[in-house]
């Protein structure tokens, strides 16, 4: 089924806010232990019990982070080897102050280094248009607020 | 064979556009909904939710859909470092913000089970779809520009995906940081492609609540792809992004 989440996609990936997000203690281009038990629980994937988290206590110190780090260097770290049921994994990241921008396995269970497409956002003005469409994506909550919507339009249409 | 119809469900206008399907097949997917709501709403007294909260049930108790839902309010809680939250300090257990892209997610594979392969699904703005509308089209999704009611930012052309906005225009500013407990700012419209819509609904109020710190967060997530505009008017789009106009 379509809600099956790809497993080994979902660890790999779940490192990434950990680390945005790691706590105060996490300094210098060292990963504290809190990402271990994440990843480990990320590696059955958020859809059963015992996929729930565990707690790592991670206080959220993200501006703290960048003002310290919004002028710094590119920096690479290591975060910790993890063993999952697909065997160990391990990945680096390399941070343009407190940007990632790139991240790779250095071990993971095919042992072929691989690296992952990290997307890497784009930035253009805001526009407006009209175009032929088939449904709308919006925050439509109130019924008031959808009758108004070009979404009522199009359920009405036919 | 097809059916297209709107039912006001969980507080929400929900439409299908069911090209290769009958009303009663859409009518299992809105029954289903209509169950959802009784099971999950922390708004109805006798829901398992309000009972888990009352503390008539314990973990231990609770059905495996629940279960399920908690673990995805957990995990996002854990990534957004407690911004994204189903529980506010000093308010009720509520979970809604999983609970609608999940239930919708669902409804959409009951369509599929039932044999439907051309479908569009939109819960008040959340958008699920299946195959495409006619031969070698993709849907095209609209994404409301946040300023502008009847104008969009954006159109995307998906086929078996799902797009799901958080914005602030309607509702006034709804989203609470789970870390403060105050009306997030910073960010007026987060749109996440994924396939999933549980995954691209809870991405883009997760990211909602991280404020501005949510559009980098929102883009490393590994199976989505994001539009973000931001309080100054600046879009943010990750090259993944099926974009059909812009």
């Amino acid at each position: 089924m379509k809600r099956a989440i790809p497993v080994l996609a979902l660890s790999v990936a779940g490192l990434v806010p950990v680390w945005l997000y790691s706590p105060g203690p996490a300094h210098e281009g060292e990963i504290s232990e809190v990402a271990a038990p994440e990843t480990q629980a990320q590696t059955q994937a958020p859809k059963t019990t015992s996929a729930a988290p565990k707690t790592s206590g991670a206080a959220p110190t993200t501006q703290q982070q960048q003002q310290q780090t919004q002028q710094a260097q590119a920096r690479t770290v290591n975060g910790p080897a993890v063993n999952t049921s697909e065997g160990t994994v391990q990945v680096q990241v390399t941070l343009q102050g407190n940007k990632i921008t790139d991240v790779k396995a250095v071990r993971a269970p095919n042992s072929e280094p691989t690296r992952m497409a990290l997307p890497i956002l784009k930035q253009e003005a805001l526009k407006a248009q009209s175009a032929d469409i088939d449904t709308v994506s919006g925050a439509t909550a109130t019924s008031q607020g959808y009758k108004q919507s070009l979404q009522a339009a199009l359920d009405g249409a036919q | 064979m097809s059916f297209r119809g709107v039912e006001q469900i969980m507080g929400l206008p929900i439409s299908v556009d069911l090209r290769d399907g009958d009303a009663a097949l859409a009518e299992r997917a809105f029954a289903w909904l209509r169950e959802a709501d009784a099971q999950f709403s922390p708004f109805k007294p006798d829901s398992e939710v309000s009972r888990l909260d009352r503390g008539e049930l314990t973990r231990e108790e609770l059905t495996p859909d629940l279960v399920e839902v908690l673990s995805l309010c957990d995990w996002y809680e854990e990534s957004t470092g407690g911004a994204f939250t189903a529980q506010v300090p000093g308010r009720g257990l509520d979970p809604c913000a999983v609970v609608k892209g999940w239930a919708v997610q669902r409804a959409a594979d009951i369509l599929r089970e039932g044999g439907a392969s051309s479908f569009c699904v939109n819960a008040g703005g959340d958008v699920v779809t299946a195959g495409e509308p006619e031969p070698g089209k993709p849907w095209r999704v609209g994404v409301r520009h946040p300023d502008i009611a009847d104008q969009l930012c954006v159109v995307l052309g998906v086929r078996d995906g799902a797009v799901a906005t958080s914005a602030l225009y309607e509702r006034g500013q709804h989203i609470l940081d789970g870390r403060t407990g105050r009306p997030v700012t910073g960010i007026l419209s987060v749109t996440v492609f994924a396939d999933d819509l549980a995954i691209a609904d809870t991405t883009a109020t997760a990211a909602f609540a991280l404020g501005k710190d949510g559009i980098e967060w929102a883009a490393a997530q590994e199976e989505c792809e994001v539009f973000i505009v931001d309080e100054d008017r600046r879009v943010f789009r990750s090259p993944g992004l099926p974009v059909h106009i812009c």
